[in-house]
């Protein structure tokens, strides 16, 4: 790390700094010419104009250093007016010796005159500059913090930030957001800004987050040889991120405007870090409010889902086993069949649940092979045999209905809920169908029965999770089925719905993708 | 092996590999209720062992094991005995039951499943131990193939069917009450270049279907096995 006297550059900057009042040697020349010209002028016009009014002239120079090239030059315009015009105007001419009294008294009212305006001047310039630079930066917060109003995304905020301080500084920025969990710095650089310091000065950065003091050039801890500066971007009492910045062009150092300026915008980077934190939090606990109310709601169902087929499992098998005499055996085969049926159905209940596990975690993976929806539903049908006792069930399939790409058991996995809830949710002996069509490439699968229909403002709400319609909430349930069938059909590209305006009953659909040109029927 | 006696159910020796102790104790019950003879084994290596010493006619393998995975135990099986595997999975693990099928297990049922299912799958595996090969005629209910006049009758009427959807047939019918994985049938009619060509299948199990089935929709006798393969059963 170099220390600033080790620095020779620094040091002659700030010398030159000091010799110049702030101005550049060029504009000491200009004035130094703008003398000359003035003077050379003097000359072709003295055979016509009094001496007065030839003083007049030069303070023309001296506007003018004052106005453009500031102090410095104003104050050497004057000076060497006055002695130009001594020198080549006052008799005795090219002498310094002024005879007359009265040149006496003219040329020191214009060395008084020519010092009072050339002050004004520059401090009006000075103003002036001031303005600019206000309004300029007045400017860049104005832009920052509208773009930032319009983002929420953190690293797109700070991606803002810094692209508009590098805009501000004419050079390249970057921010580094330190993580208090992992201690870790995430960075975030303006375009080019990415291969931005070496491990020496990355060091430099966390020990500005530590200290939570700038460094770089003419700011303290840091000088090293690159025109690099970093200033800490804090919130009440801890530093929340590190602004490291490099001006462009031949600036090697910030000018106290840039510095503020720099230091208003990583104020305001602190304000957005703070805000986007904030959120941050919010949309956590949010997030966790959320599924623990799931949580609740599955244990509800689950406890509830569970307990219906047990007791009635356990009612069943109690009685065979305290009082088997009693029973006729169309009784004793009832109280078996219950079982069974009961017993599927928490089977069932099993196996939807983990398919909404993992439709949640984003693990079902999607077996797709083609497939005939025919087959599907042959096997679903024969699955089915026992709980659709009682239900008619009709089947229209066309002979050239198209095969379709899916995961065969997952598709099965659909119908059969579809299917259940369609035996479920009408009287028995009421028949249920299942029909296939072709809508332009899509295969439509629809289950219809002719039960009571679902009233129009909860059809909407039929494939929400844990959903149950409230006229029958007698009827036993998860409200995860549909769910389920939602999640599975959107999975394979498809789309899954509820009739909107059935005459009588419900009609639940699903659309397939149509898999591509089947092989050939080779009748080898 | 077991002499003839294996071949009836009565008396056939039965290996039950579960490390569930419930689920052995309820199959014990009602497999000795159907009069075979049962022994039990709560591990991979224990049912190893078991099959060297009790020399079971079928073992039922549970695939979920404590200690060895349940396709390795088919493996190590396979390295020295035919006996018929049945396997028992749960849904979860379809691709499991294929590895397990192709690993040499005969046949599976899913957890949980019903004592017919099992019965079925158990009388079907023990047939294998007794068919002879070239058996003239294959009788599933109302459907018979005649192998020496290559004919197939369904409800009485003899149905015209091309080569290839007889060899699905015939291959079916030899397996009759087994599950035949789509890579068994497609080594065994096109060859092993076409393994991976189970879309040829579907177009011939569906011909055979709209041929013998009396409602191709709801099978009878070709019963889609979901992500495994076919099974011909009689029709009920």
């Amino acid at each position: 790390m170099n220390i600033g006297a080790n620095d020779p550059y620094k040091h002659q900057k700030s010398f030159q700094g000091h010799l110049f009042l702030g101005s550049s040697p060029e504009n000491y020349l200009w004035a130094v010419l703008s003398i000359f010209a003035v003077t050379v002028f003097g000359q072709v016009l003295t055979p016509h104009l009094d001496l007065t009014n030839i003083v007049l002239i030069y303070l023309l120079p001296v506007l003018i250093s004052a106005v453009r090239w500031g102090r410095g030059p104003a104050f050497l315009a004057s000076s060497l007016g006055a002695l130009a015009f001594n020198f080549f105007f006052v008799p005795p001419i090219f002498t310094f010796a002024v005879a007359d009294i009265q040149h006496f008294f003219t040329l020191v009212v214009y060395l008084l005159v020519a010092l009072v305006t050339s002050t004004l001047a520059t401090k009006l310039r000075d103003e002036m500059h001031k303005a600019t630079q206000g309004e300029q930066r007045a400017l860049a917060l104005y832009d920052l913090s509208r773009e930032i109003a319009a983002r929420s995304d953190f690293d797109q905020v700070l991606k803002t930030f810094v692209d508009k301080v590098a805009q501000a500084i004419d050079g390249m920025a970057i921010v580094l957001v330190h993580d208090p969990q992992t201690n870790a710095m995430e960075q975030i650089a303006s375009e080019g800004a990415d291969s931005f310091f070496d491990k020496k000065e990355y060091a430099v950065a966390r020990q500005v987050l530590e200290q939570g003091r700038p460094a770089g050039k003419g700011l303290g801890i840091f000088e090293g040889e690159r025109s690099l500066f970093f200033f800490p971007v804090r919130a009440e009492d801890r530093t929340l991120a590190v602004l490291g910045i490099r001006p462009g062009g031949e600036a090697s150092s910030l000018s106290p405007d840039q510095t503020q300026l720099v230091e208003t915008l990583s104020n305001l980077a602190a304000v957005i870090i703070v805000r986007l934190e904030l959120a941050k939090e919010a949309e956590q606990a949010k997030w966790l409010a959320e599924s623990e109310r799931l949580h609740r709601t599955l244990l509800n169902s689950i406890s509830h889902d569970f307990r219906t087929p047990l007791a009635s499992i356990m009612g069943a098998v109690t009685s065979l086993i305290d009082e088997k005499d009693i029973y006729t055996p169309e009784t004793r085969g009832m109280f078996l069949g219950t079982i069974r049926e009961e017993a599927r159905r928490m089977n069932r209940f099993v196996e939807n649940l983990l398919d909404m596990v993992r439709l949640e975690s984003g693990t079902l993976k999607l077996n797709m092979k083609v497939c005939d929806i025919q087959d599907i539903i042959g096997v679903v049908l024969r699955e089915m045999r026992d709980t659709l006792t009682g239900h008619p069930v009709k089947v229209d399939i066309p002979p050239d209905a198209p095969s379709v790409m899916a995961d065969f058991i997952l598709i099965e996995q659909v119908v059969i809920n579809l299917l259940e809830n369609a035996a479920k949710y009408s009287p028995p002996d009421v028949p249920v169908s299942i029909s296939v069509g072709v809508r332009e490439k899509d295969l439509v699968l629809t289950v219809a029965n002719a039960g009571p229909s679902i009233p129009g403002e909860e059809r909407e709400h039929v494939f929400d999770k844990f959903y149950r319609q409230s006229s029958t909430r007698h009827v036993s349930g998860t409200g995860l089925g549909l769910f389920i069938c939602k999640g599975i059909i959107e999975a394979h590209g498809g789309r899954i719905w509820i009739d909107p305006s059935p005459e009588q009953g419900n009609r639940f659909s699903f659309s397939l993708a149509a898999a591509g040109e089947a092989p050939d029927r080779q009748n080898s | 092996m077991k002499g003839e006696q294996a071949m009836s159910a009565q008396g056939a020796r039965i290996l039950v590999v579960d490390d569930e102790k419930q689920i052995r104790r309820m199959l014990k019950a009602a497999l000795e209720g159907y009069g075979y003879d049962i022994a039990e084994a709560a591990s991979g290596h224990e049912g190893l062992s078991q099959t060297s010493i009790f020399h079971p006619d079928v073992v039922i393998l549970d695939l979920g094991l404590p200690d060895m995975d349940g396709i390795e135990v088919i493996e190590r099986l396979r390295e020295w005995t035919e006996v018929p595997v049945i396997v028992l999975s749960v849904r979860e693990h379809e691709d499991d039951k294929v590895r397990a099928l192709d690993a040499g297990a005969d046949d599976y049922v899913t957890k949980p499943f019903g004592m017919g299912e099992l019965l079925a799958r158990l009388r079907a595996a023990l047939r294998r131990m007794a068919r002879s090969e070239d058996e003239p005629v294959l009788a599933l209910g109302e459907l018979s193939l005649d192998l020496a006049r290559r004919s197939v009758t369904v409800r009485g009427e003899e149905v015209k069917l091309t080569p290839t959807e007889y060899e699905v047939l015939k291959y079916l019918a030899r397996k009759a009450g087994r599950v035949v994985t789509h890579r068994q049938l497609l080594l065994e009619i096109w060859g092993s270049n076409y393994q991976e060509h189970s879309q040829y299948l579907r177009v011939y199990i569906g011909q055979l279907r709209r041929k013998i089935e009396a409602d191709p929709s709801q099978p009878a006798y070709i019963i889609t096995e979901p992500g495994v393969g076919y099974r011909l059963v009689a029709a009920d």
